[in-house]
């Protein structure tokens, strides 16, 4: 069994271990507003540094290229297979209800715009990207490279975490746009192979309204924020050598993937009320 | 950035990277159903990662489910009220999250909160030599910490789909009343109409089991081929997640297609 790593890696805390159900709720509770707390100091942080500081555009680049030009693969692949599905499992759907399909374009258009794109998008970006910035940042950490930076006066909110927050919110919506385009195509190709839509009634717009536009972007801004600073907030709080490089890694992608599923509700509601 | 694109190679590379990747894990497929069938792994050990990976997943799983459920309900809304029809929201939000939304978001989240773990917790050990002590214990590191691992993700995967499943149902119906002013007992009475039936929900199950293998084959695969240390296994974590996310996707299409 001593092959088996021991140190779990999980956080201590002053309450103790075992309590019960309740005890672990009110653990679980209290550990989220901290962790809370602290990504909303990260991110204030660097709204300071974006504000106040000057900006090495050369690493804003670096960042786009690593954030962006190396997540084309997977999303186009991702999204391209969402397409499919979506059209396939909502053809199949419609049949049931409503033997028409001339509709089938409009709706997939204007969820694609609404809801798809951006949401599928961050969450992919949320496992590539935020898996990618906490294992950089947390070996950064543990080999005490961040120290290092502290001693040089540098800051590294503004060293590390602004340049990826600026290419972050930059990419998710290029690569936002380009999904979509690439899932409306593959759309197009399986309507017209599996249910017979020609792809001049698929592509109908009418349902697409400025309101699902304004949310779809609101979407793509909030998620392109909040990818970056959680999983900043996780590189930087790793501890413990490479296991804990590891454990910062997962931490990063559970919790960006939470925000943004967590983000999706709140801004599809607060859409739904407001453009009722 | 110094490294010259060039689109052919790029794809060159790629595809033999994939082949030898889907190799690997094909070996890896083939050593654990070898030992599965021979029922030769350690049972103390896999109940250990069932509750590691099971249990400790429950609140985030749950967590999931609730929004994604509320956020279905949400959606599904503009198109019900566009045909009038309230009876048709359970039906609109129910299918969506049995057959696809539940399965593929509980296996994104454990996928990244079990399967990047798993992987880095097997890196970890492929780097710190701890598996080539196994073996010089004469111990099989595959039946004692690969076949419990692999099991552990599938069981995690398939019961945490179960309970998101209902969670999602339930977030979806008290949204739907919130939001939409649709009686619960009405969206309850959508998912037993005559749109849906067991093949829902048994489709989105199957799928969550054959997300599971994936998503075990991925992480163990990557976590036992680790090398180059602790960014060794950064980089590890980091393909397995990707991985996963896109075996995910593509195996749902296909599962879809055949299932229907």
């Amino acid at each position: 069994m001593s092959a088996t790593p021991n140190a779990s890696a999980e956080t201590t805390s002053p309450l103790p271990e075992n309590g019960g159900l309740s005890a672990s709720i009110g653990r679980t509770v209290f550990e989220g507003l901290d962790g809370a707390r602290e990504i909303y100091g990260v991110f204030v942080r660097t709204l300071y540094y974006l504000a106040r500081a000057r900006t090495d555009r050369d690493a804003v680049i670096r960042q786009m290229y690593e954030i962006g030009n190396r997540s084309v693969f997977l999303l186009t692949v991702v999204i391209g297979f969402i397409g499919m599905i979506f059209v396939l499992q909502a053809g199949l759907q419609m049949q049931r209800v409503i033997p028409d399909l001339s509709m089938l374009g409009a709706s997939f258009m204007e969820l694609l715009v609404r809801e798809l794109a951006p949401t599928i998008v961050a969450l992919m970006l949320a496992t590539r990207v935020g898996a990618g910035i906490a294992a950089e940042i947390g070996s950064m950490v543990v080999t005490e490279q961040i120290d290092a930076l502290r001693m040089c006066a540098a800051d590294p909110i503004d060293y590390l975490v602004k340049p990826r927050f600026i290419a972050c919110l930059i990419m998710t919506t290029i690569l936002t746009l380009w999904s979509g385009g690439v899932s409306v195509a593959s759309g197009i190709v399986t309507a017209e192979v599996i249910f017979q839509v020609t792809p001049r009634t698929f592509w109908n717009l009418s349902l697409v309204h400025a309101s699902d536009v304004v949310t779809g972007l609101t979407k793509c801004v909030a998620y392109g924020a909040a990818i970056p600073i959680v999983s900043s907030h996780c590189g930087l709080s790793t501890f413990g050598g490479s296991e804990g490089v590891g454990s910062a890694t997962t931490r990063a992608v559970v919790q960006s993937s939470l925000a943004v599923i967590v983000l999706n509700f709140f801004i599809s509601s607060a859409a739904f009320i407001a453009f009722k | 950035m110094t490294k010259m694109f060039s689109p052919i190679h790029g794809a060159r590379e790629g595809l033999m990277n994939l082949a030898a990747t889907l190799g690997q894990m094909g070996i890896v497929a083939s050593q654990i159903s070898r030992r599965l069938f021979r029922l030769d792994f350690d049972r103390e050990e896999l109940l250990r990662n069932l509750y590691k990976m099971g249990v400790k997943s429950v609140p985030i799983v749950l967590l999931t489910a609730l929004f994604t459920g509320a956020t279905m309900v949400v959606q599904a809304a503009p198109i019900v009220q566009r045909y009038g029809a309230t009876q048709l929201l359970g039906w609109g939000a129910g299918f969506g999250i049995l057959r696809e939304v539940g399965p593929i978001l509980t296996a994104l989240m454990i996928s990244g909160r079990v399967g990047a773990n798993n992987t880095a917790e097997l890196g970890t050990m492929t780097v710190t030599e701890q598996i080539d002590a196994l073996r010089a214990l004469a111990i099989d590191p595959i039946a004692f910490l690969i076949v419990p691992r692999f099991v552990a993700i599938v069981l995690t995967l398939f019961l945490s789909t179960l309970y998101a499943d209902a969670v999602a149902l339930v977030g979806a119906a008290y949204a739907g009343q919130a939001l939409v002013g649709v009686d619960p007992i009405t969206f309850y009475n959508g998912l037993t109409s005559d749109f849906m039936g067991i093949a829902d929900v048994t489709n989105g199950l199957v799928k969550s089991a054959i997300f599971g293998i994936a998503i075990g084959l991925a992480s163990c695969t990557f976590g036992t081929k680790v090398t180059g240390g602790a960014p060794g296994v950064g980089r590890a974590v980091n393909a397995t997640v990707v991985a996963s996310a896109a075996g995910i996707f593509v195996v749902d299409y296909f599962v879809s297609f055949i299932l229907t």
